[in-house]
């Protein structure tokens, strides 16, 4: 009895955690179908594209995410500006990532400026996490 | 009556559950190293400055910068050696005090920190402690291929040869230099 309601609290816990970036994951479709009545829900293959491809950054240099997150999601990356390790993006190789949406948002609008010199939009963001959250 | 205390003892058991999960695990293991005593009294704070000021490189030790330095540091997050800093405004608030207490020249520092910031001439407000003159001069003798390598690239990488740069020790022993070693002169 008493590790039935340990096992169930876990499990509970477990989801909320998830509940949250599920949240943040509707809201995001909510943004992004106003935004082009034809939207038809967030695609990974779009989300790859705009994880590996390059563009003139903020900083004047070509890159993309996978230059600071590399290409395999699974490693540890490195910042291409300050050389530190970068623990891997992918949740499956590291379970804390895509727990904290307040921590998700920041570094969203951070990179994707790093990236693409403007903000992401809610599509935009819908899919590249799809993307991120799915790749082994 | 069973059943309330039953079901209270696990809302508590379910609480502890979500905080360990709700934690990044950014500095965790740092605030775990550092013991229990350390771990009580600054935790907090030093736990926030791992997360905001330890991303994207590691948490410079506040006492290798006077408070004039870390103040025009801390106004200046938006464009932050051309990075986006920013955090919230509480936070920031936080670690602003957090930076004064413990600067240079507020407090009694480490022999590795005295022996470069005393160098700091009076009136200059440097952003860097790569600027630090003494610093220059300390490392002014590793040549350039070794810094300008993959696994450094930047001096500001203290880590990269500094083994225990993030627990604030830079005695000759800890340090090993990528494709070189030990370093002894
Ligand atoms: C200049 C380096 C750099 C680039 C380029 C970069 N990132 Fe990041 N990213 C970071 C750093 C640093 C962190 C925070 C450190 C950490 O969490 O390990 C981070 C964290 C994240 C996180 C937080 C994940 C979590 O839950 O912990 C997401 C999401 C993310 N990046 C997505 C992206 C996307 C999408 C792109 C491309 C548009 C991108 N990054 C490009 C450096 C970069
Ligand atoms: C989004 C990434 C990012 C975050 C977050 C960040 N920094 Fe930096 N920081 C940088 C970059 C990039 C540099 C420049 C690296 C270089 O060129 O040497 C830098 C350099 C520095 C330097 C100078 C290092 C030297 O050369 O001596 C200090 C001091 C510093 N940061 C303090 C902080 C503090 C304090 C915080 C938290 C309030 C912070 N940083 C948060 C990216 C970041
Ligand atoms: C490329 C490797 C490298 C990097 C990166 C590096 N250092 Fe050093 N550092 C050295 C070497 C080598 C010495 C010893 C110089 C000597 O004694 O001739 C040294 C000496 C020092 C000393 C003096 C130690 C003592 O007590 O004599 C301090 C303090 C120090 N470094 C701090 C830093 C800090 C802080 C950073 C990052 C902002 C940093 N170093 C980055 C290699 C490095």
């Amino acid at each position: 009895m008493k590790y039935s309601a340990l096992y169930l609290l876990v499990g509970m816990t477990l989801v909320s955690a998830g509940g949250n970036m599920d949240a943040y994951m509707s809201t995001l479709e909510k943004e992004a179908r106003l935004a082009d009545p034809g939207f038809n829900g967030f695609e990974y293959s779009r989300g790859e594209k705009i994880y590996f491809s390059k563009h003139r950054g903020k900083r004047g240099k070509i890159v993309s995410c996978s230059s600071c997150h590399t290409e395999n999601l699974s490693a540890s990356g490195k910042h291409l500006f300050t050389g530190k390790v970068i623990k891997p993006l992918s949740p499956f190789a590291n379970p804390q990532r895509f727990s904290k949406v307040k921590k998700v948002k920041k570094w969203l609008r951070r990179n994707f400026k790093d990236v693409y010199k403007r903000e992401g939009t809610a599509q935009e963001k819908g899919d590249v996490l799809t993307f991120m959250m799915r790749r082994k | 009556m069973q059943r309330v205390r039953m079901w209270t003892s696990i809302m508590f058991m379910g609480l502890g559950v979500s905080l360990v999960l709700a934690d990044g695990g950014y500095g965790t293991n740092k605030a775990m190293a550092s013991g229990a005593e350390g771990r009580q009294k600054s935790s907090i704070v030093t736990q926030l400055y791992q997360n905001e000021c330890a991303s994207c490189h590691m948490a410079y030790q506040p006492e290798f910068l006077p408070k004039r330095s870390w103040r025009k540091i801390m106004k200046g997050l938006e464009n932050h050696f051309g990075a986006d800093a920013t955090m919230d405004p509480k936070d920031q608030a936080t670690l602003s005090k957090y930076l004064q207490e413990n600067a240079s020249d507020a407090k009694r520092t480490s022999h590795a920190a005295t022996k470069l910031t005393r160098s700091i001439p009076k009136h200059s407000v440097l952003m860097r402690i790569t600027e630090i003159p003494k610093f220059k001069r300390e490392h002014r003798e590793i040549p350039k291929r070794l810094i300008k390598q993959e696994k450094v690239r930047l001096l500001s990488n203290c880590v990269a040869c500094h083994q225990r740069a993030e627990k604030g020790l830079y005695g000759e022993r800890d340090i090993f230099i990528p494709n070189y070693g030990r370093w002894e002169d």
